[in-house]
Order: structure tokens, then C-alpha cells, then sequence
């Protein structure tokens, strides 16, 4: 279990993470959702211990990270975003090496090693060195040497970045075997699909605030059935509040302006295709023109746009 | 502990994987002091350094005797005696091929004993200058005793060299030639020999051996391999930053401290065995009492990694591994050339000296001089032990502290 209270982080007058609080349990995936620079890697250094938050508490499995760190640290299982791992080291001693780092001794440490191996898919090249290896197997083992000692809590920063597709896929499988066998798992991303496909709740980040959390369902259900309209042109900025007013009187009630910026306008609206004569009709009125179009279904993407008014990998 | 070992282990596995580095500070030292060896020692033992010609033309027993006083004792580790005859000593000496050419005429023999004048020639080598000299001197003092042995004892000499031209003398020729020498020792030896004073001889205390000025630079030579290999592995804890492991490692309940010693005793290990060979080359070549070998290596290794533990803290003060690198390889060459490593510190300016002895290196290197030169015992000095082992402790506990406070988590 991992428990986030109230979590600051502070450089100077720079708030990283602006009072942060989120709850993952056992068994379950839990996502941390936020461009790049939103305080994700921030909160997963204070939770690892790398950071010392600047106030709130941070509990792993019971025990406090700041208080009682080293307990706190024997339940926790990292992954880095960037590779951790000695190259110069044949596989199977990184993974030794890191299983004596958390205590793991004798025939206990070289049955776990031997169960991750085989986990991760390089039994057959235990005792190679890893600068030997493609991109996706120094992925394996580097998510290898996080789950050695069978942690209670993994954290994931952003494990897929810069990985090719069926590393991906087999990243994704070892991630939910870890899920599978009662680990707390908190994944961080920037990519929606991944969040979608993985975790049972979400937080969403933005600007080091937590801007919104809950269920994919229950994220989902803020968007109602509104779709995403994105329309590129050339829109005169003076007459975009009118053009809203007016398309609103005409039915569209629950029209809403999630952004307008580079000639491009982001709406959201129920059954937006039935609508879209009226729409370009309304912007020629205006004296604007659409070269481009583009209607989405609502997903979590939508919901990052519509609570922060911008894309999640801007 | 175990995760002491475990970073102990991991580190030397890692310097296994890299022999390149690890012949790299063993060759270069080698290099620098073969090439210091051969320039001093001239790569070999002292043999004869010049060669006098002697053509012989009298071929008497006393002209055997001159030529063979050339060759005698310690003069003969410095001058070779060759015969030859009058031409081969003309060309040899005019071509240069030795030192001296002293011709003895016909007739020396009895010229000698009639007290006449007889003209020995020495030719020397113009090209040089010292054994030509030594040999003019040699040749003036076996003529001064020969006119002394000449004036006292010219008749008993011409009796024995009549006396081997004919048939065997009979004992009582002998005997009365014998009493004949004797007396006249017995009369100028109160002379010679006065007994008006007592001679009391004082033996000098046994004087400590000199050593030979090549190995005055081995202990300087085993410190360039145990500064080359320190600076070089203290580089390791920049590489673990960059590779990401340190940041894993404070993320895991595994202690700092225990991570630094197990990499120290990994350096511990590649010190005791460069610094090992090194010291054993030098054992063998310079016969160094092989007693002194144990303590000499403890001596190295404790300060190898006290070094190589304050090159590391030094590099983690840094801001970027390149500067770190660049830094310390400069500090390196001031503390090598101070420390006795290029010359050894007896033979450096007294201030250069004090100032080399002053830092850990030149510190090490001269007590590793003292005992390698001393005939005495390795001897156990507590003040230097106690310096050697804060320097290290404080070092890695520097290092430890680095890590603690931020090095590590960025």
C-alpha cells in the first residue's frame, strides 16, 4: 500500500509538487498521468527517498519514507525512467548485486534471480554483459533488477520511453504479472493508451497539482458523451466568444471553448457531426475560414485537454 | 557486511572486464622506470672499463712483474691488460681502442738491476681523459718502488737472477740469501716501523650499505603505479552517477557507507596487485632483503587506497566528471614530479624536497626509501602507520559524506 498526504516539494520559490495526495492499494496499477515537467518524476523521487519531500507524508507499506526509510525502502521496487544497470556486469550479477542491496542472501538471492531470468527473458544470456544487449532486453533487465527482492510497491517512471513496440508489449505483460502476484504497482506516463490499457485508477498532474483522480470509468464519466472538435483555419480572435454565444442559441447547448491558439479552435459538444454545417456556417459569418477538421470520441486524452486546455505530450 | 561484499565484489568483477586500464597503470610506470633503471645502472654489473696495451720486449721476470702490477686488486676492475706486439698496440691505440699503449724496451730487466736508466713509453688515448691519467699514475708509483726496492735490495736481485740463469741454487744458498734480506730489514725497520707510538686501531661502526641511485627511484615508480591506478578508479564513482546506479542505490535500504568501502577494498585488490608486482620486480632486481616485502605492501595498499579515496572525493566535488578528470590528471603530474616518483627525493633541491614529503605520495615514498635502503629491519613507526590510516579513513569517510549529502541523487 502507498499513501501520498499532502506532498510538497519546493526548489527555492519553485513549487515541483503543490500539496499531492493519491492512495494506490495492492494488487492494482495506479497512474500518474502529466506532460512532461508536471512533477511525475518529482513525486516518484520523493516517494523512492532520492528527495526529501519539503513537507507531507509519504507511507510505504506502513512505514514512513522520511522517518523510517529504510524499512519503507525494502518494500519499494524501482524502475528509472533511465537505465540503471552496470554494462561492464554480466546479467545475472546486476541482478545479484541489487538483490544484496535489498537484503536477499544465499539460495534465497539465487532463486530469485534465476525466477526473474527467466521473468524477464534472458535466462539464455545470464552471463552476458548488458552492453552487449538491445535496446529492449537492457529495458528487461532494468526492470528486472527493480523487482528482484519481490517488492510490495514498484514504481514505473515512464518505463516505455524510447522503447520499441514489442519490448513494449512484453513491458506491458510484466507489468501486470507484478499487478497479478499482489505488487502496488504506480506507473507514470505521459502516453494515454498506456494509462488506459494499465491502470485501475488515475491521477492526473498538471503544473506539479493534482488536477483530477478517481477510476478510468469515473475519469471518463466527467466528459459525459461529448466529443472533441478540433478545427484548424484562420479564426479572428474578436469574433471566437461570439461565434460560441451564437451556436449555443442555436441548440448546442453544452458547446464549450477548450482552447484557441496557432488558428486552431478546440471545442467539445454532444453529437458534434450533426452540428457541423452550422459550425463552419457561423465561422464564414464571422469572417474566418476552416482548412481542417477533426472529430474525436471522448477518452482520458479529451479529459487532459479539457481540464488543462492543452495536449498531454505538449 | 554483505552488501559491503556484494559492492566489493561487483567492483572487482568490474575491473576484471577492463584489463586494458589495469595494464595501462602497470605499463606506464614500467615504461618510465626500465628506462630510469638502464639510464642509471647502464643495464649491467661493473666490468673493466679500460684497456692497457703492453708490448713486452724485454720478456724478463721482472718485466712480468710490471705488467702484471696493472692488473692487481681493485685496478684490475678498471683497467684489462692485453699483450701485443708493437704493431697491433700502434694501430690499436691511434685508432682509439684503448686507453693506453706502455711499451717495456729490451734490456729493462738489467738496467734495472745496474741501477741504470731504462725508458718505459706510455702512449695514451687523447680522447680520453680519467683512465688515461690513472694509468700514468699506476706506472709512476712502480717505478718509485722500484728504485726503492732497487737501492736496498739490488745485490740480493742479482743474485737470484743469476741464480736462475744457471742450474737449481742449493738450500744453503737460499738460507743465506733469506738471512741476508732479513738483516737488512732488521736493521732500517726501526726506521720503517718505529714503535715509538702505540697504533691503536679503531674499527668504524659498520656503515649502513650504500644503495645504488637505481633504486632510489623504485618506491617512486611503485607510487606512479598506485597514483595512476587510484585517479584512474576513483573516476569509477563519476561513471556510476552517469550509468544511474547511484541514484538506484539510494532509492534501495542498502548503506552508503558499506557501498564505499566495498568499492575501496576493490581497489584495495588492484593496488596490493599492481603495487605487488611492481614491488616484486624491484625485490628481485635491486636484492632488496625480501623480509621488508610483506610490511612494504601492507604499506602500499593501505596507502593506495587512501589515495585513491581522496582522488574520488576530490572528483566528487566536481560539478562534471570532465572536469573532475581533467583536475585530478592535473594534480597528478605536480604530485608525481614533487612526490619522488620522476626523481627521487634525495636527489631533489632540499625545499622541493620538504614540500615532497609533505604530500601523501612524496610521505609514502619516503618511507618506503628508508626501509628499502636501510640494512636494518622494516621498522614498525606508529606515527606513520597512524598518518597512512587517517588519510585513508578521513578519505573514504569524505566520500561517504559526498554521497550522503547529494552526489549520488542527482
Amino acid at each position: 500500500m502507498l499513501a501520498v498526504d499532502k506532498l510538497i516539494k519546493q526548489y527555492g520559490d519553485f513549487t515541483a509538487v503543490d500539496t499531492v495526495s493519491f492512495a494506490a492499494s495492492k494488487g492494482g496499477v495506479f497512474g500518474l498521468l502529466g506532460p512532461n515537467g508536471a512533477g511525475k518524476s518529482t513525486t516518484i523521487n520523493c516517494i523512492s527517498g532520492l528527495l526529501p519531500p519539503t513537507s507531507g507524508h509519504i507511507s510505504v507499506d506502513g512505514a514512513d519514507i522520511v522517518k523510517d526509510g529504510k524499512k519503507a525502502k525494502r518494500s519499494l521496487g524501482i524502475v528509472p525512467q533511465e537505465l540503471a544497470l552496470y554494462e561492464d556486469l554480466p546479467a545475472i550479477e546486476n541482478l545479484k548485486y541489487w538483490g544484496m542491496a535489498y537484503g536477499l542472501r544465499g539460495a534465497e538471492l539465487d532463486t530469485r534471480v534465476a525466477e526473474v531470468l527467466d521473468h524477464i527473458g534472458l535466462a539464455d544470456r545470464a552471463k552476458d554483459l548488458p552492453k552487449k544487449f538491445s535496446g529492449g532486453m537492457k529495458r528487461r533487465l532494468n526492470f528486472g533488477c527493480g523487482i528482484v527482492h519481490k517488492p510490495g510497491v514498484l514504481l514505473l517512471d515512464e518505463p516505455t520511453v524510447g522503447v520499441d513496440p514489442q519490448s513494449r508489449q512484453r513491458l506491458f505483460e510484466m507489468v501486470e504479472a507484478e499487478r497479478d502476484a499482489g505488487a502496488c504497482v504506480l506507473y507514470t506516463t505521459h502516453y494515454m493508451e498506456e494509462a488506459e490499457r494499465l491502470c485501475d485508477s488515475l491521477a492526473i498532474i498538471d503544473h506539479g497539482k493534482l488536477i483530477a483522480s478517481g477510476t478510468v470509468t469515473e475519469l471518463k464519466a466527467q466528459l459525459s458523451a461529448r466529443d472533441v472538435l478540433q478545427l484548424n483555419g484562420d479564426f479572428p480572435d474578436t469574433g471566437v466568444g461570439g461565434l460560441i454565444d451564437t451556436l449555443q442559441g442555436r441548440g448546442m447547448h453544452d458547446l464549450e471553448l477548450i482552447s484557441q491558439a496557432d488558428g486552431a479552435l478546440t471545442l467539445t459538444l454532444s453529437s458534434a457531426s450533426q452540428y457541423l454545417p452550422e459550425i463552419f456556417e457561423g465561422i464564414t459569418a464571422m469572417g474566418g475560414s476552416v482548412s481542417e477538421t477533426s472529430l474525436r470520441s471522448p477518452n482520458l486524452e479529451t479529459l487532459f485537454l479539457l481540464l488543462t486546455g492543452k495536449e498531454l505530450r505538449e | 557486511m554483505s552488501f559491503l561484499f556484494a559492492s566489493f565484489r561487483k567492483d572487482l568483477s568490474r575491473w576484471r572486464q577492463d584489463p586494458l586500464a589495469v595494464l595501462l597503470w602497470l605499463g606506464i610506470p614500467f615504461l618510465i622506470g626500465g628506462i630510469i633503471t638502464a639510464m642509471v645502472d647502464g643495464g649491467g654489473g661493473a666490468g673493466p672499463t679500460g684497456v692497457l696495451l703492453i708490448h713486452d720486449q724485454d720478456d724478463s721476470l721482472l718485466s712480468g712483474l710490471v705488467a702484471g702490477a696493472y692488473s692487481q686488486d681493485q685496478l684490475g676492475e678498471l683497467i684489462a691488460v692485453e699483450q701485443v706486439s708493437m704493431e697491433e698496440g700502434t694501430r690499436r691505440i691511434n685508432d682509439g681502442e684503448a686507453s693506453g699503449f706502455l711499451v717495456i724496451p729490451e734490456g729493462f730487466s738489467a738496467a734495472f738491476l745496474e741501477g741504470e736508466t731504462a725508458t718505459l713509453t706510455l702512449k695514451t688515448n687523447p680522447a680520453q681523459t680519467i683512465l688515461p691519467g690513472i694509468m700514468e699514475d699506476v706506472t709512476e708509483i712502480i717505478l718509485d718502488l722500484g728504485f726503492y726496492v732497487q737501492a736496498m735490495f739490488g745485490p740480493e736481485i742479482e743474485q737470484i737472477q743469476d741464480a736462475a740463469a744457471g742450474t737449481v741454487p742449493d738450500d744453503a744458498f737460499a738460507a743465506a740469501l733469506a738471512v741476508q734480506i732479513q738483516g737488512k730489514i732488521d736493521t732500517v725497520s726501526p726506521h720503517l716501523f718505529p714503535l715509538s707510538f702505540d697504533v691503536q686501531i679503531i674499527e668504524p661502526p659498520p656503515a649502513e650499505p650504500q644503495p645504488d641511485i637505481a633504486l632510489l627511484f623504485l618506491p617512486g615508480i611503485v607510487m606512479m603505479a598506485l597514483l595512476f591506478s587510484a585517479q584512474g578508479m576513483s573516476a569509477d564513482y563519476w561513471k556510476e552517477r552517469e550509468a544511474g546506479t547511484l541514484r538506484r542505490l539510494v532509492s534501495t535500504p542498502g548503506l552508503l557507507s558499506r557501498f564505499v568501502y566495498g568499492k575501496a577494498l576493490a581497489a584495495a585488490v588492484v593496488v596490493a596487485m599492481l603495487g605487488g608486482i611492481t614491488l616484486a620486480l624491484g625485490f628481485a632486481y635491486h636484492d632488496v632483503d625480501w623480509n621488508k616485502f610483506v610490511p612494504s605492501m601492507v604499506w602500499i595498499t593501505i596507502s593506495g587506497v587512501g589515495l585513491f579515496a581522496w582522488f574520488a572525493a576530490l572528483q566528487m566535488l566536481f560539478p562534471s566528471s570532465k572536469a573532475a578528470n581533467l583536475l585530478t590528471t592535473i594534480l597528478l603530474f605536480p604530485l608525481l614530479m614533487m612526490g619522488g616518483s620522476f626523481f627521487p627525493l634525495e636527489v631533489l633541491p632540499d625545499w622541493i624536497a620538504s614540500i615532497g614529503r609533505l604530500s601523501p605520495n612524496g610521505f609514502v615514498v619516503d618511507r618506503l626509501s628508508t626501509e628499502f635502503t636501510s640494512a636494518n629491519a622494516w621498522t614498525f613507526d606508529a606515527r606513520s602507520w597512524s598518518i597512512v590510516l587517517v588519510m585513508t579513513v578521513s578519505g573514504l569517510a569524505v566520500c561517504t559524506w559526498r554521497l550522503q549529502t547529494g552526489f549520488a541523487r542527482r
